[in-house]
């Protein structure tokens, strides 16, 4: 605040009038003569034109202890909010200095749009203390905040095979067609993508893998080792990636701007289930491709060793197939169809979870989509090397 | 009407998008320390000509010009020095999301000048105080009211003290109170600094708040271009209707407004 004591010319009573209009709050103190200034002041000429341009390549004044500053404003007939900012700083560094700040000679216009820059600023505000064992309180606060997410993560897996079942029984608030529609996108526009990737993987592993089985002149064994990764590992955990990439990122962008512009709250307030209507068509439309996918993917991959087992390593057909049948059994595919079921949720899950998590504005959405397709990526790798283990216990 | 140098000449302006012509050749002339509200229903082309003054938009004809200078290519080095010399709200604020309401303010400092960092954080305190709301430097965007989000349009628009500020409909989506003291803070701010402020809006509260002067557009065509009492003294014509039926539709709003007339809504 500011004190009026300071004050010792005649026109105190006009000053303090205008100073009553102009600037209740403001803390800047005004001298046109200057009688009680320390002796230790130092005084500083402003230029005619206190502007960003003057401030800008200027240096800020220091400010000493118990040495009060004099601006010389004599000849100062226009400031703009920089010029304004700057004196603002320097009466507050010269307050925490115990010092003060003297404006002379400053012309009235000049002083009334001082005061109207700056006197709605705040005052002094005492620094925040820190508090002992802070530390430990923000693990804390982060470890609630993990335990939280996880919550609502798994409410939210509850929900889609809450409502994506039983559910269905209470309530059906899907659109009609929604189902194919979400197969279409979902699935039938991933084939091509999916397939040609695995066709081509199958043909670098296989060339990979009988470089080095032709020097043990083990030729047959690539049958063995292509249709076995091909069937167990690389068919759904291929699909799994492209489709996270492909599907999972657009989920969450759905949801995420659908929960932006109120769509969400437009839904449950007209008495729709949004979860049913958003989610599960899309839990069971990619429930339903996946093993497709895979299965095809796994297919394109096979070919593509064979392609490489004839071209490559002269291996016949006949004997191709052979080793095939051989080496195949039920339980590959069966592995293989769980871990695409497995995935194509894990898929769902995420990218929902990311897309009702967005609370914020736009940018947030671009954010959530990004983080949903790396924990998705992340989690279904998991998710495979679990699957390593279970498949070779012995059961 | 001052006798000075218009502040932004707009001569035979003829604007489309595609084949469909949005402004018929409009002129009108802006003089400092006014505030013009450019008035009109929805789709008379007000925003249209708002962003074909500040060079959004390309005239299909016509010249603008401001502070003297013809408005051109936005990339071009004479208009970019006439931009940093016009403030700008839009009509949902358009503060960037990912940076704090203060990292807002102070971009164009930042990018503008070299002024040291203690003199702009200074000045975002500074401007944020002007719009009532000093200590929300440090929340984002998305934490901010509707009417909070406009008053921190308005003080990044102030930030390079701008001799011009241009509203894209300021109370648009507010309730009667909130743009009450939107419209407060404008006058406050041209009677503090002697800025010109140009608004569109279709708000016939503001209007007779804020209104030294009014363009009033109808279907692309410009109608009326003259001082709010004129206005009001006319008695037919499509400029009479738009006030007569928003003075029945918002009567009632009037009455509860004017009482708190200037209150701060913090």
């Amino acid at each position: 605040m500011w004190k009026f004591d300071t004050i010792r010319s005649w026109p105190k009573q006009a000053i303090f009038y205008i100073w009553a209009c102009l600037s209740p709050a403001a803390g800047i103190n005004m001298h046109e003569e200057s009688p009680d200034i320390s002796a230790h002041s130092q005084s500083l000429a402003m230029p005619e034109k206190l502007t960003k341009e003057w401030v800008a390549a200027n240096r800020i004044p220091p400010v000493r202890r118990e040495s009060d500053l004099v601006l010389d404003m004599t000849r100062t007939r226009l400031l703009d909010s920089a010029g304004a900012a700057l004196v603002h700083l320097l009466d507050r560094e010269c307050r925490r200095a115990g010092s003060r700040l003297v404006l002379q000679g400053i012309d009235r216009k000049v002083q009334a749009t001082l005061a109207s820059w700056t006197k709605d600023m705040p005052g002094e505000e005492p620094e925040a203390e820190a508090l002992p064992g802070a530390a430990l309180v923000a693990l804390g606060e982060q470890g609630l905040a993990f335990a939280r997410e996880v919550t609502t993560a798994l409410s939210v897996l509850a929900e889609i095979l809450y409502w994506g079942t039983f559910g269905l029984l209470k309530r059906r608030d899907y659109r009609r067609g929604v189902l194919g529609e979400q197969m279409y996108q979902l699935g039938y526009k991933a084939i091509g993508v999916t397939v040609s990737l695995a066709f081509l993987i199958g043909i670098v592993l296989s060339i990979q893998s009988a470089l080095q089985l032709r020097q043990f002149g083990a030729d047959v064994f690539l049958v063995a080792m292509v249709v076995w990764g091909m069937i167990r590992e690389i068919g759904p955990l291929m699909t799994a990636i492209i489709l996270a990439a492909r599907s999972g990122s657009a989920t969450t962008a759905e949801i995420a701007t659908m929960g932006v512009q109120e769509e969400i709250d437009a839904l449950r307030t007209m008495g729709l289930n949004h979860i049913q209507f958003v989610v599960v068509p899309k839990f069971w439309a990619i429930s339903l491709t996946m093993p497709v996918l895979s299965l095809l993917s796994t297919t394109f991959g096979i070919v593509g060793g064979f392609a490489v087992s004839m071209f490559y390593l002269d291996l016949s057909p006949a004997l191709f197939w052979s080793e095939l049948t051989k080496n195949v059994i039920l339980k590959d595919f069966v592995i293989s169809f769980i871990k695409s079921i497995v995935f194509a949720w894990l898929i769902i899950w995420i990218g929902a979870y990311y897309g009702f998590k967005v609370k914020g504005g736009a940018e947030e959405v671009g954010r959530a989509t990004t983080a949903s397709v790396v924990t998705a990526l992340f989690v279904i790798i998991i998710a495979d090397a679990i699957f390593s283990f279970v498949y070779n216990i012995k059961f | 009407m001052p006798s000075t140098q218009p502040i932004i000449e707009v001569q035979n302006l003829v604007a489309k998008y595609g084949d469909k012509t949005v402004l018929h050749d409009v002129s009108t002339r802006i003089f400092p320390s006014e505030v013009r509200v450019i008035l009109g229903g929805s789709g008379c082309g007000k925003t249209t000509l708002l962003k074909h003054i500040i060079g959004l938009l390309k005239p299909f004809s016509g010249t603008i010009r401001v502070f003297g200078t013809p408005i051109g290519d936005l990339d071009s080095p004479e208009t970019t020095d006439v931009l940093k010399r016009v403030g700008i709200t839009y009509q949902n604020g358009a503060l960037l999301g990912s940076l704090t309401v203060g990292e807002n303010i102070a971009l164009p400092l930042r990018m503008h000048t070299t002024l040291p960092e203690s003199i702009i954080r200074e000045m975002v305190i500074m401007k944020l105080s002007q719009v009532d709301m000093p200590h929300a430097a440090d929340l984002y965007p998305g934490e901010l009211s509707g009417g909070m989000r406009k008053r921190a349009a308005v003080a990044r628009a102030l930030a390079m003290d701008p001799p011009l500020l241009f509203c894209d409909e300021p109370s648009a989506g507010l309730d009667p109170v909130t743009s009450a003291g939107l419209d407060d803070l404008l006058l406050r701010l041209r009677e503090a600094l002697g800025i010109t402020i140009v608004v569109v809006t279709h708000e016939l509260l503001s209007i007779q708040t804020i209104a030294d002067n009014i363009i009033f557009l109808h279907k692309g065509t410009l109608l009326f271009d003259g001082s709010l009492r004129d206005a009001r003294a006319l008695t037919r014509g499509p400029l009479y209707d738009f006030f007569e039926r928003h003075a029945e539709d918002s009567g009632s709003d009037a009455a509860a407004t004017s009482a708190p007339g200037g209150e701060n809504h913090s």
